[in-house]
């Protein structure tokens, strides 16, 4: 059987842990650089703001005292998350976390056979020892297992166990409600007429396989209970990675631009090397404002693709491929707001294709450097060491005005007790 | 803050360097570490910093460090970090004769008592208190 366990309105959950006057509270935590709401608690959804609404527009209501915004500590959330996991090892080494606030466990069986009474105690025991409320969903494959956590969170146990026969309540469930079912996939297979779990479930594997793809009919077969998605199977879910951040003030100066694309490269090349994959190239991209004066300019993106030479990893060897491009990006004269990089074509570290052209030496003594520099930065610290092109005064910083200490991870930071 | 995953257990250590067979070659142990010793459960063991002196009487003074594990149950006698009006306190937890309250360890500080409806809200119970002397 899987569990599906998830923090409800984690990054608030997490806010709610040390600060108790935030509890039955309309509370929303704010994406990087204050810019928009990224986590409701329940009172502030019952107020109707979206998702992704932006801080600005919000600002009266934080004024009034009315509503409570936070910026997000990433700190305290990956604290906070580490310990949920390692509570939910308490209840089997099998667990396999898929993000901050969601694992799967994978267990054989309980006692009595009693998976509701199972995850009770799952749930009550994370809300004891860490303070986060979650819920959870047991099925027999992860696709349904997601599908009985979202029904679960809604009911007041938090629980609920997928019925050995589920085709009355997946009749009932949209298709794009399905784990990876996105909203383009969604609206091409309605117009298929494929609306609901239940239909997509009893679709014809032949013609799934023709208009989507393999996933597409394995998702399909996890709805009829055959597990397809095993164990870490991250190439089977995640296609890209990347790194994108909103400068905290408008950049104006090539350097500065150059420079935040270089750590933004560094920090999605950490992921790469830590999932053991390379990539066979990446996007870059820079977002600018619109001008006022003297006369009006639309704002908009600039954006390019880069393949590499050959599938790489190593940070040195990509911003030499990337910064002949930079200059190509830039639009003098433009104040910039926001940068990202995508690296796309990833490929598993074992079984790789050799190129002809590629230099197997060294790319082994990268790959040491990689490791050393991940290890040192891990130890240290991120940002500890970084490539020369990454500069050491960051001026252009996020902001974050509504941070709460960090009460799990600085001695000088922790919760005070009278 | 370090997971306690350090099990003390012993490791073979052959001194073959020195030439002459030391009695504590059967085994040696793993230095003391005070993880091990303060920290049970790592996943619910939170620190907090103690403010003010109501639990001077227990030896809890102003800047200690408190371990707070969450995975303990309250009882009656325990020193507990508990949120009063939203604010963290530390005092220790009386239940005697169905009657709950918060005592403090400092006759300049009265007890919290708790009206009929009001929940105690128990952060985690105090399992340790870490002093530091001040050191040139």
């Amino acid at each position: 059987m899987i569990g599906l366990v998830d923090g409800n309105n984690f990054y608030v959950s997490c806010e709610r842990v040390f600060d108790p006057k935030l509890e039955g509270k309309p509370v929303a935590v704010l994406s990087n650089n204050d810019g928009c709401v990224i986590s409701r608690s329940y009172e502030f959804k019952a107020l109707k703001i979206p998702m992704g609404e932006p801080y600005f527009k919000l600002k009266p209501l934080a004024d009034a005292g009315h509503v409570f915004f936070r910026s997000s500590n990433y700190e305290l959330y990956g604290d906070l998350s580490r310990r949920v996991i390692q509570t939910l090892h308490e209840f089997t080494p099998d667990v396999e976390q898929y993000s901050i606030d969601e694992a799967f466990i994978h267990l054989s069986s309980a006692s009595n056979d009693d998976w509701q009474a199972l995850g009770r105690r799952v749930r009550e025991t994370v809300l004891k020892w860490v303070g986060i409320p979650c819920g959870v969903g047991f099925a027999p494959t992860k696709t349904l297992a997601k599908i009985a956590n979202h029904i679960g969170k809604k009911l007041p146990t938090g629980v609920f166990v997928m019925p050995k026969d589920p085709k009355g309540l997946l009749a009932d469930l949209p298709v794009d409600e399905v784990w990876g079912v996105g909203r383009r996939l969604a609206m091409k297979l309605r117009t298929w007429g494929v609306r609901s779990a239940g239909a997509l479930a009893t679709a014809d594997e032949k013609w799934l396989r023709q208009k989507g793809n393999i996933t597409l009919v394995k998702t399909a077969r996890e709805l009829r209970g055959i597990p397809q998605f095993a164990h870490e199977d991250p190439d089977e879910r995640s296609q890209s990675i990347s790194c994108s951040r909103s400068y905290g003030k408008a950049v104006t100066a090539f350097d500065d631009i150059s420079e935040s694309i270089c750590f933004f490269i560094s920090r999605a090349a950490e992921k790469l090397r830590k999932e053991g994959h390379r990539a066979a190239g990446v996007n870059v991209y820079l977002q600018f404002y619109p001008e006022y004066q003297p006369q009006f300019s639309e704002g908009g993106y600039t954006a390019t693709t880069i393949s590499f030479s050959q599938p790489l990893a190593y940070v040195g060897d990509m911003m030499k491929e990337i910064r002949p491009h930079l200059p190509s990006l830039f639009l003098e004269g433009r104040r910039y707001k926001k940068a990202g990089v995508i690296f796309f074509g990833l490929e598993a570290e074992q079984g790789r294709q050799l190129t002809l052209f590629a230099d197997v030496e060294r790319e082994k003594k990268t790959d040491r450097i990689s490791a050393v520099l991940d290890q040192l930065n891990q130890k240290f610290g991120r940002g500890t060491v970084f490539s020369l092109g990454e500069g050491i005064e960051r001026g252009w910083a996020m902001k974050r005005d509504f941070l709460s200490p960090h009460y799990t991870t600085k001695w000088d930071e922790l919760p005070r007790a009278h | 803050m370090t997971d306690a995953e350090s099990k003390r257990s012993p490791l073979m250590a052959s001194l073959a360097v020195c030439g002459f067979p030391s009695p504590a070659e059967q085994y040696v142990e793993s230095p003391l570490d005070l993880n091990e010793l303060l920290v049970t459960k790592p996943a619910a063991t939170f620190f907090v910093r103690a403010a003010g002196d109501s639990m001077v009487g227990v030896g809890i003074r102003e800047d200690d460090i408190l371990v707070v594990d969450r995975s303990v149950d309250p009882c009656d006698g325990m020193v507990v970090i508990a949120c009063v009006d939203g604010e963290f306190t530390v005092k220790t937890l009386r239940q005697q004769e169905g009657q709950v309250w918060l005592e403090p360890a400092n006759s300049a500080y009265r007890p919290i008592r708790f009206a009929a409806g009001q929940e105690l809200n128990v952060f985690g119970v105090v399992t340790a208190c870490i002093h530091r002397f001040r050191v040139h």
